[in-house]
């Protein structure tokens, strides 16, 4: 048998030519309109609406027209005298975020508002309407703050709000009450320890409506900056590899890290962001009754309770309150 | 051949090949005709009409899929098991839709849509199930990859999934003008080859003094019967094939438009909340969608204009337009509520199970939207039957009648022929 098999290699060999002419036959017959090169697919990549690759990076001048940390003098104007500024005297409204985690948002577990902000402005209504459920919260955007105040939308804004000359011009400002800084959000792995770290070919991501760009720039001039309108899409895009790290105020990078513990924040603050309440433009007895009641909440510890209910632990420092500095 | 035509019976053969060439022409062109007809029917009930179908069907379950992953992320990572039901169908349809389109695509483009379409379609997923998790986790970031997925759906996937859907009801249409086209080749041999034969016979009559030659009255009774037949039958399934078009394909698109775009404004309002109230891009859209569906010239108006006499479709349409108008002033609501820092009792009227929840109008308009699809559904289905019932069998018999008139031509004349060599 053995040998009956080996001993027509040639047949096989001839079977195996005409199998495959066969089926070349029936290969070539098989090709018919369907006979189409693969179509070149793009990689698909997620991203959010309105990213911004190659935004204007001019570096951010310092801004020395005014000096913005200089509100008005608390003396003399009692909650009586606040409240007939009010829309409406029986409710507060006040403009907030309910999106940004550790400062202003909405649980939607618990229903509640909860942050610093918020604390803040909690106790701002009770000083001001002596109950803290005569409020009217009203989620807004942070582009919506300044007209929100002088259209009666709101009364005043307590929103991660930093205090600019430009800013002053439009509104009228309390006193610092937080001081924040960029600061740099990255991977724990990426041995990146600060922005001057960054290479010409790592990306860093910000909000398109901040300075941070400017800010980024006058540091390091080789990073590439990304911009997004809504700065929670760079968490994202830091979690999908698609930046390496993401650069804003530390009160907002802080609600971020601790959602990731594979994430940190790294670096020096490389700007200052002293946010402020914002009130209706010439509504200055509203403003100087709040700069009372935050100097209120500083000297009895309320101040010192929300930080370190909100972003000792995240931000891994202990802070005081900013000093204050008035005008007048 | 010439000198031949000098004489009788030369001058015969000469009448007899013409005859014999126009019955022949008019008998293949008039046969294929028809074959062509029914193989442009057969193709648009299967070939492009399988591809326009489950283009359309593509559109859809995205946008659905979209709409209820979009709501059921407002409900804190706990959908609920409808919610669930709903997604994980409208997956289903979808990849099965893909599947479906890739075996029927012809265009290099069309593949390219289907490839970009498939490639996408898992990456959404997976921006949907990280957002759910981290939902359930409690974790802010979770609406951000929602978002995300949401966008990745209205500026790639849909627009692509429309693209797929435009050229394929392109193809349909000019499959429909082929089916609806008159065999003109074919009647103007017909018409010739009828006069033809009509002059032979008064010829045939002068020179013999014989007023009939059976056979040549044979062919032309032939003849007439198969032009008349040609003639009914092209008519008819043309006529067929424009109801299929205008009571069937017509509404099934404005209709399917019309629930991808409520689909469409769903997914928005829920963004809408998902940014807690804080994005006005999603509220844009809103409007621009609902506006679409029921405002001034809307895909609601249209619907009304062409089918408000109709008492099937009638009913439906009113249906939908009270529950997209009840839906409509129910979002302002939602929206003045969410404004007002009122989010919890935003998200519960915008997806509660409460009888006056948004979910329910939502709800009542996609109902009377499928209800309304599927009356269309069946008269599409039931047009194009008819189209093709009415060419059965015309091409054989065509055959049948045109070999007939050939051989009684050619019969009457060859008697004729023999007559001289008798």
């Amino acid at each position: 048998m053995i040998q009956h098999r080996i001993a027509h290699p040639k047949r096989t060999v001839r079977l195996a030519v005409v199998t495959a002419a066969a089926a070349g036959l029936l290969l070539a017959a098989c090709t018919g309109p369907a006979d189409m090169e693969p179509p070149n697919v793009d990689v698909p990549t997620p991203l959010p609406a309105g990213i911004d690759f190659a935004p204007d990076a001019s570096p951010a001048e310092p801004d020395t027209s005014c000096d913005p940390l200089a509100s008005y003098n608390p003396a003399g104007v009692t909650a009586e005298q606040a409240r007939a500024t009010l829309d409406n005297p029986d409710q507060i409204s006040i403009g907030i975020s309910q999106s940004t985690n550790l400062m202003g948002y909405y649980d939607p577990v618990t229903s509640r508002l909860e942050g610093f902000d918020i604390d803040i402005a909690r106790a701002l209504v009770e000083a001001i309407m002596g109950d803290e459920t005569k409020v009217k919260w009203v989620p807004m955007t942070s582009g919506e703050r300044e007209s929100a105040v002088n259209d009666d939308r709101v009364d005043m804004v307590v929103r991660t709000m930093s205090i600019t000359c430009d800013r002053w011009e439009n509104v009228e400002f309390s006193s610092e009450y937080f001081r924040a800084g960029q600061r740099l959000l990255v991977s724990k792995d990426s041995g990146i320890e600060g922005l001057t770290d960054m290479t010409a070919e790592q990306q860093v991501c910000t909000g398109a409506s901040s300075t941070s760009v400017g800010n980024i720039a006058a540091v390091n001039a080789e990073v590439q900056p990304v911009t997004v309108p809504d700065f929670n899409d760079c968490l994202v895009l830091l979690q999908q590899g698609t930046v390496d790290a993401v650069a804003i105020d530390d009160t907002i990078l802080a609600g971020m890290a601790v959602q990731d513990p594979t994430l940190h924040i790294v670096g020096e603050p490389f700007s200052q962001e002293s946010y402020g309440i914002a009130f209706e433009k010439g509504n200055t007895d509203l403003a100087r009754f709040v700069n009372g009641a935050l100097a209120a909440m500083i000297a009895d510890n309320t101040w010192q309770t929300a930080y370190d209910t909100w972003l000792k632990g995240p931000l891994g420092v202990d802070a005081t309150a900013p000093s204050t500095t008035y005008r007048d | 051949m010439l000198a031949a035509l000098r004489y009788t019976p030369g001058q015969l053969r000469g009448v007899l090949a013409i005859v014999a060439a126009l019955i022949l022409g008019a008998g293949i062109t008039g046969m294929t005709a028809i074959l062509a007809k029914s193989a442009v029917i057969e193709e648009t009930t299967s070939q492009s009409g399988r591809l326009s179908v489950a283009a359309l069907q593509l559109y859809q379950a995205l946008s659905q899929a979209d709409a209820t992953a979009a709501s059921s992320y407002l409900t804190g990572g706990t959908p609920s098991e409808e919610m669930n039901d709903t997604y994980r169908t409208a997956m289903r349809d979808a990849t099965v839709a893909i599947a479906t389109a890739a075996g029927e695509v012809k265009t290099a483009a069309d593949t390219a849509l289907v490839a970009e379409l498939n490639a996408r379609l898992p990456v959404y997923t997976g921006l949907v199930e990280t957002a759910r998790t981290f939902n359930r986790l409690g974790e802010p970031v979770g609406a951000t990859y929602q978002e995300q997925a949401s966008t990745l759906m209205r500026q790639e996937m849909l627009p692509s999934a429309h693209d797929l859907q435009e050229n394929a009801l392109g193809q349909l249409s000019e499959s429909r003008a082929g089916a609806e086209a008159f065999p003109w080749v074919a009647a103007a041999l017909t018409v010739a080859a009828l006069g033809t034969l009509i002059w032979a016979q008064l010829w045939l009559s002068r020179k013999t003094n014989r007023v009939f030659n059976l056979g040549l009255l044979g062919a032309t009774v032939l003849l007439l019967g198969f032009a008349g037949w040609l003639a009914t039958a092209s008519l008819a399934s043309a006529s067929h094939t424009t109801r299929s078009h205008e009571d069937g394909a017509v509404p099934l698109e404005l209709l399917a438009q019309a629930e991808i775009t409520a689909q469409q404004a769903r997914a928005e309002e829920s963004l809408l909340l998902i940014a807690r109230g804080e994005d006005q891009g999603a509220s844009d859209r809103y409007e621009e969608h609902i506006t679409a569906l029921t405002g001034e010239g809307s895909l609601l108006d249209r619907l009304d204009a062409s089918f408000a006499d109709d008492p099937e479709l009638a009913d439906s349409i009113a249906t939908a337009r009270e529950a997209a108008e009840t839906w409509r002033s129910g979002h302002d609501e939602v929206v003045k509520l969410a404004r007002e820092g009122n989010y919890a009792e935003a998200v519960a009227m915008a997806v509660g199970d409460e009888e006056q929840s948004l979910s329910t109008s939502f709800d009542a308009l996609n109902s009377a939207l499928t209800e309304a699809t599927r009356t269309s559904a069946d008269r599409f289905a039931e047009a194009t039957t008819d189209a093709q019932r009415s060419l059965s069998g015309a091409a054989a018999g065509l055959a049948a009648l045109a070999l007939g008139a050939l051989i009684c031509a050619a019969v009457g004349i060859q008697m004729r022929v023999a007559e001289y060599y008798a």
